[in-house]
């Protein structure tokens, strides 16, 4: 479509247009646009913390000025509305005036500075120090809505984290801070669960806000504009900071400080450049002074209960750790059975697609094993050992036939029936698995207690220091220093992380555990060295063990009974040393023969 | 020898085994339908020139080959198990408590000294963690395995002490059957004499035993009954004496 002059106009279109275009209410939202936000904002407060997605649309701000509280506030409001915009409890920043320009010429509503008057507070980084009503909406803008961001890269992994309620690496996170620092002290942004369920970044508000939307009366809404998410706090909702069940969350508070302005003890405070401390919320400030505030209304809302309390803070501890071994539980069997872990008839076929033919990679793999046995899967490299291992854990989808823990339903479950959500499970209390690669099972940014904390948390231990001295304990038992347990798993070497591998994996005293090439890639000498702590530490417990490994000398050293895989078939199985002494079949023979050369 | 009416531990019957080797597409025949009694308390030893069979036949017994044909009995009081066609796992577990195998050489993981390798035998036979080491230091001990050898890699032992620590392993806490191949083969006469003390006394010890032996003295000393193996199959049966004497001159052709 071509422009034509105001004069050439079709008269269709003149009709459309105001006949003076610098009278009436400038359109920054059109209606079709609010009411894709208040969708988003209906089903937000529907399901208390959940990240809504949302058409979100470009606003005459610039990027980190609010676009997303804006586009909440034009939403909902409306020419009745009184608002109250705003910056890090300033009215008068340049980021607030402006905004609330836009807000009221847009909206025709009346601007407001006193909280109590507003019918919608737009802010950022702050809650008002004073009470907000049933009628009230409290709106904050957010810079980053996704609370797992920081511990997780991957968006997917992010969503599936929200869907399962696994929130672990987010536990490690503060564990990691707590053995580092001492104090829980996560600054702004503190992470809630959200009713019991969703995890949530409350926007960058200090810790003292934080009480303050837990039960509150009103509804907040949190939106990012750019991020294109929106996400509500209904009224009465519990919102429960993230913290160990030992160590008391804090809010910002220093004992014997006041404000300087208005004297008040209890308010949350900046310093100023002379040293003073002054109210955050200054219209909260004025409002005092004045005595004008609803104080008993006001100290209601007073976290006192997070008051720091040095008395109960952890203090950097390394846990004293005895030669006391405690044994793993005993092994379970389904009733009537021998056995805690059993793979029948399993098959898995790769379909061929363009370019490759079929490949059946297991197929009629059939063995079981008891607690406090270790069998051996021996093969070549393409064998189909790996993939049985794969279907154990629940990593290959597609695959046929059963596998059965004693544990789980009293081995009447077939694993491959579950959904993967409840195969995950699995893996937090029956089944471990040990990989050839360190960094397939350890997170090599996190600590060497911090990866083991992650098991237990994901177990539900939520006792800061029970945990700590459970990893110290493991650590020591799998001889990693106890001076490097907060030391980034990244900076170990491979024998090391290996064997931090392996404290994790038997953390939560699983029933079954899976070792994949637990030393291949390792040099000869620390190969050793983890071989001979994994025959102890087998020797130890009543673990139903696998072992998967093209090395006969790893088999050799960990197993009494085995099986010779190859082209997916199980070939032979038997006792390990007759079969190394009186191998039956060809592909046997070759492999007993070529290790001894 | 003994007075009281014979009762079995182990009957083997028509044992056969061979190997069949893919690679070069030939069969080696090892044992030709063995068939023997091994009684409860008794003392039978193997005898024969090399390669007569007489490990294989401990070796099909133990599984660690798996025999063609025949079985292999184990009395367990009123119960018989065919340890031919035992399931793995049974075999692994019986193996570890009720039913010992000393081999010709000691085949010890690595990175392991002699006390922990007897301990942990002693601990599979089911002895708790204190009793298992004290059993095994006693044991280690008898057969002369010096103190200062005790925490020493057995990879880097002599020969003798190598066959002494194999030997500790195999009757520290003895089970009630045990198979012995040449255990005191490569011993100076001095730990023979203490090897072969401890080979005696499981007899007291309602250890039945099946070995064997190259050496005619030791067969008389320590055995009630001697098998002669020729060519994978067992071709004299009776005491030592009996044996000689029957005219199988092949006994006293291969010890003389």
């Amino acid at each position: 479509m071509t422009l034509q002059s105001q004069a050439g106009q079709p008269a269709a279109l003149a009709a459309l247009l105001p006949a003076d275009p610098h009278e009436g209410r400038p359109v920054v939202m059109d209606e079709q646009a609010k009411r894709e936000v208040r969708r988003g904002v209906l089903a937000g407060v529907c399901v208390p913390g959940y990240i809504v997605p949302f058409g979100s649309r470009e606003m005459p701000v610039a990027r980190g000025w609010g676009s997303g509280g804006l586009q909440v506030t034009l939403a909902i409001g409306g020419p009745e509305d009184s608002v109250k915009v705003i910056d890090q409890g300033d009215e008068e920043g340049v980021n607030a005036v402006n905004l609330r320009r836009l807000i009221v010429g847009t909206l025709g509503s009346r601007a407001t500075a006193d909280t109590a008057d507003a019918s919608i507070v737009q802010s950022r980084h702050r809650v008002p120090e004073e009470y907000l009503g049933e009628d009230q909406v409290l709106v904050l803008q957010v810079p980053q809505s996704e609370p797992l961001r920081q511990v997780e890269k991957s968006v997917y992994e992010c969503k599936r984290r929200h869907a399962e309620g696994d929130y672990a690496k987010m536990w490690v996170a503060l564990y990691e801070r707590l053995a580092l620092t001492g104090v829980m002290g996560t600054g702004t942004g503190h992470p809630v669960m959200v009713h019991g369920r969703y995890l949530m970044a409350p926007s960058p508000i200090p810790r003292w806000d934080i009480p303050r939307l837990h039960r509150s009366d009103h509804l907040t809404i949190l939106c990012h504009g750019r991020d294109k998410k929106v996400y509500a706090v209904p009224p009465h909702t519990a919102v429960d900071p993230l913290t160990f069940d030992d160590v008391p969350f804090e809010v910002e508070h220093i004992e014997g400080v006041a404000c300087a302005k208005c004297g008040t003890a209890e308010s949350f405070m900046v310093e100023t450049r002379t040293g003073e401390f002054i109210c955050s919320d200054v219209q909260f400030c004025l409002k005092v002074r004045a005595g004008l505030a609803d104080l008993d209304r006001h100290d209601r809302l007073v976290p006192r209960h997070y008051y720091p309390d040095p008395a109960r803070r952890v203090r950097s501890f390394v846990p004293a750790v005895g030669t006391r071994r405690v044994p793993g539980p005993a092994g379970i069997t389904a009733p009537g059975e021998d056995w805690s872990l059993k793979v029948e008839d399993l098959g898995k076929v790769y379909p061929g697609s363009r370019g490759s033919s079929e490949v059946v990679a297991a197929r009629e793999v059939s063995f079981d094993v008891a607690p406090a046995e270790a069998l051996g899967v021996i093969g070549e490299s393409g064998s189909g050992k790996s993939t049985v291992m794969r279907c154990i854990i629940g990593d290959e989808l597609g695959a046929t036939g059963a596998v059965r823990i004693g544990a789980v339903e009293e081995g009447r479950a077939n694993l491959l029936e579950l959904s993967p959500p409840a195969r995950r499970r699995l893996r937090t209390h029956v089944l471990s698995v040990v990989h050839q690669d360190p960094a397939l099972g350890l997170d090599l940014g996190v600590s060497a207690g911090g990866n083991i904390a992650d098991a237990l948390i994901a177990a539900g231990w939520r006792s800061y220091h029970d945990i700590r001295r459970r990893a110290a304990e493991l650590l020591d038992r799998v001889e990693v220093p106890l001076g490097r347990m907060d030391d980034v798993v990244g900076q170990f070497s491979g024998g090391m992380r290996q064997r931090v591998q392996i404290a994790k994996a038997l953390a939560t005293d699983p029933q079954v555990l899976l070792l994949d090439e637990p030393t291949t890639g390792l040099d000869a000498s620390v190969a050793a060295g983890v071989l001979d702590l994994l025959r102890e530490l087998l020797a130890e417990r009543e673990l139903a063990v696998v072992v998967v490994s093209h090395d006969f000398s790893v088999i050799d050293a960990l197993t009494d009974r085995a099986v010779v895989m190859r082209q997916g078939r199980i070939v032979e199985a038997g006792l390990t040393d007759q079969l190394f002494a009186d191998p039956h079949h060809p592909y046997t023979q070759q492999l007993v023969a070529a290790a001894r050369s | 020898m003994t007075d009281e009416p014979t009762r079995p531990i182990l009957t083997v019957r028509g044992l056969s085994k061979s190997f069949t080797l893919h690679a070069i597409d030939r069969s080696v025949v090892s044992l030709r339908s063995v068939s023997l009694t091994l009684n409860r308390g008794e003392h039978l030893a193997l005898a024969g020139a090399s390669g007569a069979g007489k490990s294989s036949l401990l070796r099909c017994i133990h599984r660690n080959y798996l025999p063609d044909a025949g079985s292999v009995v184990l009395h367990d009081g009123d119960r018989e198990i065919d340890l031919t066609t035992l399931g793995d796992r049974s075999m692994a577990r019986l193996r570890g408590r009720d039913f010992g195998y000393v081999s010709q050489f000691l085949k010890a993981p690595p990175r392991q000294g002699p006390l922990r390798l007897v301990t942990a035998a002693a601990l599979r036979r089911g002895l708790d963690a204190a009793a298992a080491g004290d059993a095994a230091a006693e044991s280690l001990r008898a057969l002369g395995v010096e103190e200062r050898l005790w925490e020493v890699d057995c990879s880097v032992l002599s020969g003798g002490e190598r066959q002494r620590v194999n030997l500790a392993a195999g009757t520290v806490s003895p089970p009630r059957l045990l198979l012995l191949d040449e255990p005191v083969s490569a011993l100076d006469p001095a730990n023979r004499a203490l090897a072969l003390a401890v080979i005696e006394d499981l007899r007291h010890r309602d250890v039945s035993v099946l070995a064997i032996y190259h050496d005619m003295g030791i067969i008389r000393r320590v055995a009630s009954r001697v098998l002669l193996m020729e060519d994978g199959a067992i071709t004299a049966e009776g005491t030592v004496d009996e044996v000689l004497g029957a005219g199988h001159r092949a006994l006293g052709e291969v010890y003389a």
